[in-house]
């Protein structure tokens, strides 16, 4: 069972207050209630809501100071905010100083506050962790998409990039960077034009995408040949004639470096062995070793079935 | 004179977008959905267009996607993908009047972008695909220069029957620029990478291009073969002199330049197949 969505409303007009907190409990969302008072930022701290609603037509001073507190610390910033006002002026009100994401107007059309309840979720779902370099989904996401294809015959596909680190050193970050877009987007279309799965960056050179099982070795091996022809690309000719240019391993050391290339590990997710979300990257793990273990692009899919 | 350089190149700065041929979209439309036979055939349609291809890799290149030196179709159309190039494709205007000029200049512009790709293959070069795409790419100007200025562009065509003179000269002594030089400028504004910008702005002078001499020295040639076959209409009907730098850089001699020459005449026989497919209804 999903847990409900929480939500807070800040408010000292406690019939408004009521009002919404009945309207919302109908449509299955756990509501508390708060006065604007200062002792208000401790409770959000000890347990934030998933969306706040907060009332900026009385006590807009305390209210403004509760949104901009929020916002300022970066773990909370992202939760987001609705304010109830009375009327906007855009030309005199100060967003900036109060930086909602959305906002109802009283008296309450209750079908728009819903719907704005709603949008406000689902953006915060699709962009809230998102990479900042390559705008796919992060972390968060990844695990809840691992868990919920527990079992379905979908496979993980872990993609990373060999001898990434060398190269950002040899040719600096901007460069890095590039060849970390230029992955992500070779994924996403790849796993885009097999007919579509979740596309994510676990950060780094890390990425993951998942695709129906069918799929999964015809996706790999876009990905690597179109990596193969991008890295074309990003070397000048002396060196990929001889394929590799002089850098500095993990210890330090001079050392030859060959050309940029990708490891896929494969985990079909609808083995009888993968019963939590932490066995499939560590099955990945090892999957990767085997992977790295020859030169060049390669592919690993897992064959252990039982 | 200087003034009305100025005003031109900052009118070419200022170019976001090039219409297409009429013919060009209507097969684009043509494609049913989403199947991988149309997806190739997007692609040939798409790298046989000069314009289509300069937008496409102005996307690929432009600041939003974050890719600093993206110079084949392909590569643009992996790091776009099919959805977005397709799409682009798709929002092309058209030439509001249809002249043969232009069916003239998509033809020489195509069939110079094969022949310098059969001439890099030849001689085995580094980057063929590049090279194809800055031969393709080489006359951009000329779209600029009949879009922008078309009344310039009636005296310059003016000049070179009436003088019998190269159109790059009619060009220099009407709008004090020249169609190499523009298509440098829309290069810069358009965040091309210097492998293509260099060849289309020194096709007409191979000396002055330091960085990517053996491209520019492909196209310049290409150019040269293609007009003296007579194959499309670049805008005169005079053959250039091969520049002597440009021969010297790649090494050519008598025999490759008379295989190569047999070589074009076979495959522009396909190029003019696919040339009335593509303009005709």
């Amino acid at each position: 069972m999903p847990q409900p969505t929480r939500i807070t409303i800040v408010s000292s007009d406690s019939q408004l207050t009521s009002h919404i907190q009945l309207r919302l409990h109908s449509k299955g969302y756990q509501v508390s209630c708060m006065q604007c008072f200062d002792s208000a930022m401790g409770m959000f701290y000890a347990d934030p809501p998933d969306l706040l609603i907060i009332d900026l037509s009385t006590d807009t001073e305390c209210s403004s100071k509760i949104v901009f507190t929020l916002r300022s610390d970066s773990y909370f910033s992202a939760i987001p905010i609705l304010g109830l006002v009375v009327s906007i002026d855009n030309d005199t009100f100060n967003w900036n100083s109060c930086p909602l994401d959305d906002f109802v107007t009283l008296p309450l059309n209750y079908s728009e506050l819903f719907s704005r309840i709603t949008l406000s979720l689902s953006r915060l779902k699709r962009i809230f962790d998102n990479n900042p370099l390559t705008r796919l989904p992060g972390n968060t996401s990844i695990q809840r998409a691992i868990e919920s294809d527990l079992g379905l015959p979908v496979s993980v596909c872990y993609v990373d990039i060999n001898h990434f680190k060398p190269y950002n050193d040899e040719y600096g970050f901007s460069h890095g960077d590039e060849v970390i877009r230029m992955t992500a987007r070779i994924m996403f279309n790849a796993v885009r034009d097999s007919g579509g799965g979740f596309c994510g960056h676990i950060g780094g050179d890390d990425f993951v995408c998942i695709v129906p099982n069918d799929q999964a070795e015809a996706v790999c091996q876009t990905i690597i040949t179109h990596f193969d022809l991008i890295v074309l690309d990003l070397f000048d000719e002396e060196t990929k004639r001889r394929g590799h240019y002089p850098g500095t391993n993990r210890k330090g050391e001079k050392e030859d470096v060959p050309l940029l290339s990708v490891s896929i590990a494969v985990v079909p997710m609808d083995m009888p062995k993968l019963r939590h979300a932490a066995k499939v990257a560590e099955v990945a793990a090892e999957l990767k070793k085997v992977a790295k273990e020859s030169n060049g692009s390669k592919y690993v899919v897992d064959q252990r079935r039982n | 004179m200087e003034d009305k350089r100025g005003e031109l190149k900052k009118i070419i700065m200022d170019t976001k977008t090039l219409p297409t041929l009429p013919g060009v979209i209507n097969k684009l439309n043509a494609l049913s959905n989403n199947d991988k036979a149309s997806v190739q055939e997007m692609a040939k349609i798409v790298s046989s267009d000069q314009v289509l291809s300069a937008r496409i890799l102005r996307l690929a290149n432009s600041p939003s996607y974050g890719f600093y030196r993206v110079s084949t179709i392909s590569n643009a159309m992996i790091l776009l993908g099919v959805n977005v190039v397709k799409s682009l494709a798709l929002s092309s205007s058209i030439f509001a009047i249809m002249e043969k000029n232009s069916v003239g200049l998509w033809e020489h512009s195509l069939g110079v972008g094969v022949a310098a790709n059969l001439l890099a293959r030849k001689l085995e070069l580094p980057e063929c695909e590049e090279i194809a795409t800055a031969a393709l790419l080489h006359d951009i100007g000329k779209v600029l220069v009949s879009l922008k200025c078309s009344e310039a562009e009636q005296e310059v065509l003016k000049l070179v029957r009436d003088r019998q003179i190269y159109m790059i000269e009619a060009e220099r002594d009407i709008i004090d620029t020249d169609h190499a030089e523009i298509g440098g400028w829309l290069s810069k504004s358009w965040f091309l990478p210097e492998k293509l910008s260099e060849p289309i702005s020194f096709h007409h002078d191979v000396i002055k291009s330091d960085n990517h001499r053996i491209k520019t020295s492909v196209v310049h040639i290409a150019d040269v073969l293609i007009k003296a076959s007579g194959f499309g209409n670049s805008g005169d009907s005079f053959v250039p002199v091969i520049q002597k730098v440009a021969w010297d850089t790649l090494k050519l001699n008598e025999q490759i330049l008379a295989e190569l020459v047999a070589e074009i005449e076979d495959k522009l026989v396909e190029v003019k197949n696919f040339s009335l497919e593509m303009m005709g209804e």
